[in-house]
């Protein structure tokens, strides 16, 4: 076990772009963590004069918003929002898109038919407008956004776990389990998935820059939750003094390419890691 | 008639400018108008669903009926009735019955004469069921004496101010007889390209895009209007009609239609002016409202406890830029008329709200006094930022806030429609006069569940009732303000709900566009006057 682990950070290690990919995941995700440290008040709060630069006054490390409100404490509590949807709507969307993309491939038929077709049906939907629309129905709670989110990026991971499924449910050593009497339930969970879960784990990494993005965007149009800090609502609170405080958007908007970019290089380096025959040819 | 009428305006508008004491552009209006030219304008939301929409419909039909469909009579910036297709208007002695003299000469743009019959089938068919709604209750027939004379009979005394702002108002519009009747009004093609007595005529609407008008040459007032073509245009963001004004493609956007933080960079040049005039008879406002059908805010005591507990300075300075003054009262401070001063004030003081909430028998228990959900209406930007500080503001008061700021149409459901909020941030526009236009938010006959913009908060007082149900009646002017001050006062103290801020709304020009913002409400003009320098 312990080999199998080095070996896996050895190969991850060999592609040095995902090693800064980890490094500055591993600062935002240490940011977030601090941050009630860092900045004990609410980061909601009015603390100073509207529209202070950043690196002005050191009290404000990044400046103030139009309303006065510390942009550094309201990133540091944003990195915690926009993680948590991250992590979250991914795992949900790995949840339903292995549930549906498992059970299609492996049973076949008509089962097969009528998921696959289920899933075109969320396919064929615009995400962001399902998105919008999701929220705006449910309420502007972060739970629903996270929701909302899980429910349009679940479709890929569906696909690719049926693909690999399909390839792997004939197999040999499947059929030997089948010849011992072992239940569906087991077989798929104990047997298959395991070895069909690499390439799902690649694309779950980049579902959460996904996600990242998709919050980011909902905030923007002002359907987030009011109640928490978040890096789109700050870009979009900021969009209107574009032409006098530009630095209100372009803080937050740095933020989110630095953690997209960065999950985007981990997601690679775990290709890497986790599928090595495919790196080395 | 007319040569008298321009000279009028020419004088009103002159004495308007002297008396503020700004040399502004109205003042140009004394040089010699130049004939001709194409002007482009829009306003700070979006395109509406018909050009004209009978039964009201917001700002934007407003702006684009308005230019093609007159009134009888319109209210100039100093607050005076000006003829427009009337000449006159008259009560008998006891306020019974209104004698309206009509112009003489006023063709539609089908050509066909506007006459009495016009203004009595807009009295009976259109201004009392469709668009004046409780305005015109008392009006029990019109009739036409003769060609040109037409008498509304009422059954009971009408003050003179009351009736003609309602004809002066966003409901009088005069439509034409000879297309409307027999027919839907509501519903009625026609709408989409609507034939008036105007200084312009629809050439054609290009939906998504902008509606195009062209002078009418037959216009009554010869001479007007200036322009040979108005085109209305509409962007989506406020940042694009920046952008579209300093490329040149836009000469004039009523109802703040650029980012306020941009207003001082456009202005700075002097190729543009920011212009506050023209508000007056449509004094925007942002409210907070406290729902009466919860047991915390049936206490008045708790109503003006968080009353003290805003710095409404704040909001005016630092979310508005300073586009907007403190309110005072129930009434705007822009009304000249109806405002007082002498109503009960509630300065900013954290420290008193605290004493007033202990007294009120909601101590600080656990860390929170009480709970309460805080709906901000998502229609105005501005509005986000102001929820988020009025949650700061109640925060600092040991108070649990749940914020929303929902879409346009669910906030018009949370708060009019299903009432499901406990405190919330909403807008309304006045006219000078307060009935119904400010005295629906707070009597009982303003409760009306589903209908936007009226009493959401289920405030019922029969004391406030009766002083307006006796202002409805009083024809004496002195003793109507004598009474809308009584208003004002009770209605301050009872707080159900208060402006908080009283906005000013700003009108961005280029420099070379005269004649602009001479009315109370410069938006819904005909701009048959506007004329451009170039």
């Amino acid at each position: 076990m312990l080999n199998l682990a080095i070996d896996f950070a050895r190969r991850f290690a060999r592609n040095r772009a995902a090693l800064i990919g980890l490094l500055l995941v591993i600062v935002v995700v240490g940011v977030a963590l601090a941050a009630p440290w860092l900045f004990p008040r609410n980061p909601l709060r009015i603390v100073g004069r509207p529209e202070i630069w950043p690196f002005v006054n050191s009290r404000y490390p990044l400046g103030t918003d139009s309303l006065g409100r510390d942009i550094a404490a309201m990133i540091a509590y944003g990195a915690r929002t926009t993680l948590l949807i991250g992590l979250c709507a991914s795992l949900t969307a790995t949840l339903i898109g292995i549930t549906i993309g498992a059970t299609a491939a492996y049973f076949g038929g008509w089962i097969d038919e009528m998921l696959m077709r289920f899933t075109e049906l969320f396919q064929t939907i615009p995400n962001l407008i399902f998105v919008l629309t999701i929220v705006s129905i449910l309420g502007q709670k972060i739970e629903y956004v996270t929701v909302a989110v899980g429910i349009v990026t679940w479709t890929p991971i569906a696909r690719l776990t049926r693909a690999e499924f399909m390839a792997l449910r004939d197999r040999e050593f499947v059929q030997a389990c089948r010849a011992m009497g072992m239940g569906n339930l087991r077989i798929m969970l104990g047997e298959i998935l395991p070895n069909a879960l690499p390439p799902v784990i690649v694309l779950s990494s980049l579902v959460i820059a996904g996600a990242v993005l998709f919050e980011s965007a909902v905030s923007f149009l002002g359907l987030g939750d009011p109640n928490v800090s978040s890096w789109g609502r700050l870009i979009g609170d900021g969009r209107t003094l574009i032409r006098t405080s530009w630095y209100i958007c372009a803080v937050p908007g740095l933020a989110i390419m630095i953690t997209v970019l960065a999950l985007n290089l981990v997601g690679d380096g775990l290709n890497d890691a986790l599928n090595p025959k495919l790196r080395d040819r | 008639m007319s040569r008298f009428s321009r000279r009028d305006f020419l004088i009103t508008t002159a004495g308007a400018a002297l008396a503020s004491g700004m040399a502004g552009p109205a003042l140009a209006g004394l040089e010699t108008p130049k004939r001709g030219g194409t002007l482009i304008g829009t306003w700070g939301g979006f395109e509406p669903q018909s050009l004209f929409v009978p039964p009201g419909g917001g700002s934007s039909p407003y702006f684009t009926s308005t230019k093609v469909l007159e009134r009888l009579i319109r209210l100039t910036v100093d607050l005076k009735f000006e003829p427009v297709l009337a000449v006159d208007i008259k009560p008998s002695a006891d306020f019974k019955s209104y004698t309206i003299k009509l112009r003489e000469g006023v063709t539609w743009h089908d050509g066909n004469a506007f006459t009495a019959d016009d203004v009595v089938f807009n009295a009976m068919q259109y201004w009392k069921p469709i668009s004046a709604g409780v305005s015109l209750d008392a009006l029990e027939g019109a009739e036409a004496a003769d060609p040109l004379t037409v008498v509304l009979k009422f059954k009971a005394p009408v003050p003179e101010f009351f009736l003609k702002s309602v004809l002066a108002g966003k409901s009088g519009l005069v439509i034409p007889k000879h297309i409307y009747a027999g027919s839907n009004i509501i519903t009625n093609p026609i709408n989409n390209a609507p034939i008036g007595t105007g200084p312009f005529k629809v050439k054609e609407w290009v939906r998504g895009s902008h509606v195009e008008y062209l002078r009418n040459e037959k216009y009554w007032n010869p001479g007007l209007p200036y322009l040979d073509r108005l085109v209305i245009r509409w962007w989506r963001d406020p940042a694009s009609r920046a952008a579209a004004f300093e490329a040149g493609q836009l000469d004039i956007g009523t109802f703040n239609p650029i980012p306020m933080p941009d207003i001082a960079r456009l202005t700075s040049g002097g190729k543009f002016i920011a212009e506050t005039k023209g508000y007056s008879n449509s004094a925007w406002v942002t409210t907070i409202e406290f729902n009466q059908r919860r047991e915390i805010f049936k206490k008045r005591e708790v109503r003006q406890a968080l009353m003290q507990a805003i710095d409404r300075q704040f909001i005016a300075d630092t979310v508005f830029f300073g586009r907007a003054r403190p309110s005072i009262g129930a009434v705007a401070s822009s009304n000249s008329i109806f405002f007082t001063k002498d109503v009960q004030d509630y300065p900013f003081d954290v420290k008193k709200a605290e004493k007033i909430l202990d007294a009120a028998g909601f101590p600080v228990k656990g860390g929170s006094r009480f709970k309460l959900s805080l709906v901000s209406a998502g229609w105005f930007e501005e509005n986000i930022k102001i929820g988020q500080y009025v949650k700061q503001a109640f925060e600092d008061l040991d108070i649990t806030v749940d914020l929303a700021v929902p879409d346009r149409a669910t906030s018009l459901k949370r708060i009019y429609s299903d009432y499901d909020y406990d405190v919330a941030i909403s807008n309304n526009s006045g006219s000078v006069e307060l009935i119904p236009s400010t005295t629906q938010y707070y009597t009982t006959d303003g409760i009306v569940k589903g209908a936007a913009f009226r009493n959401a908060t289920g405030y019922s007082n029969p004391k406030l009732d009766e002083i307006v149900a006796k202002m409805t009646v009083e024809t004496d002017e002195p003793k109507r303000v004598a009474l809308a001050k009584d208003f004002d006062r009770l209605a301050t103290i009872e707080a159900p709900l208060l402006p908080m801020v009283d906005l000013e709304p700003v009108t961005i020009v280029r420099s070379d566009v005269r004649n602009h913002s001479a009315t109370a409400d410069f938006m819904g003009e005909s701009w048959a006057e506007l004329w451009l320098d170039r």
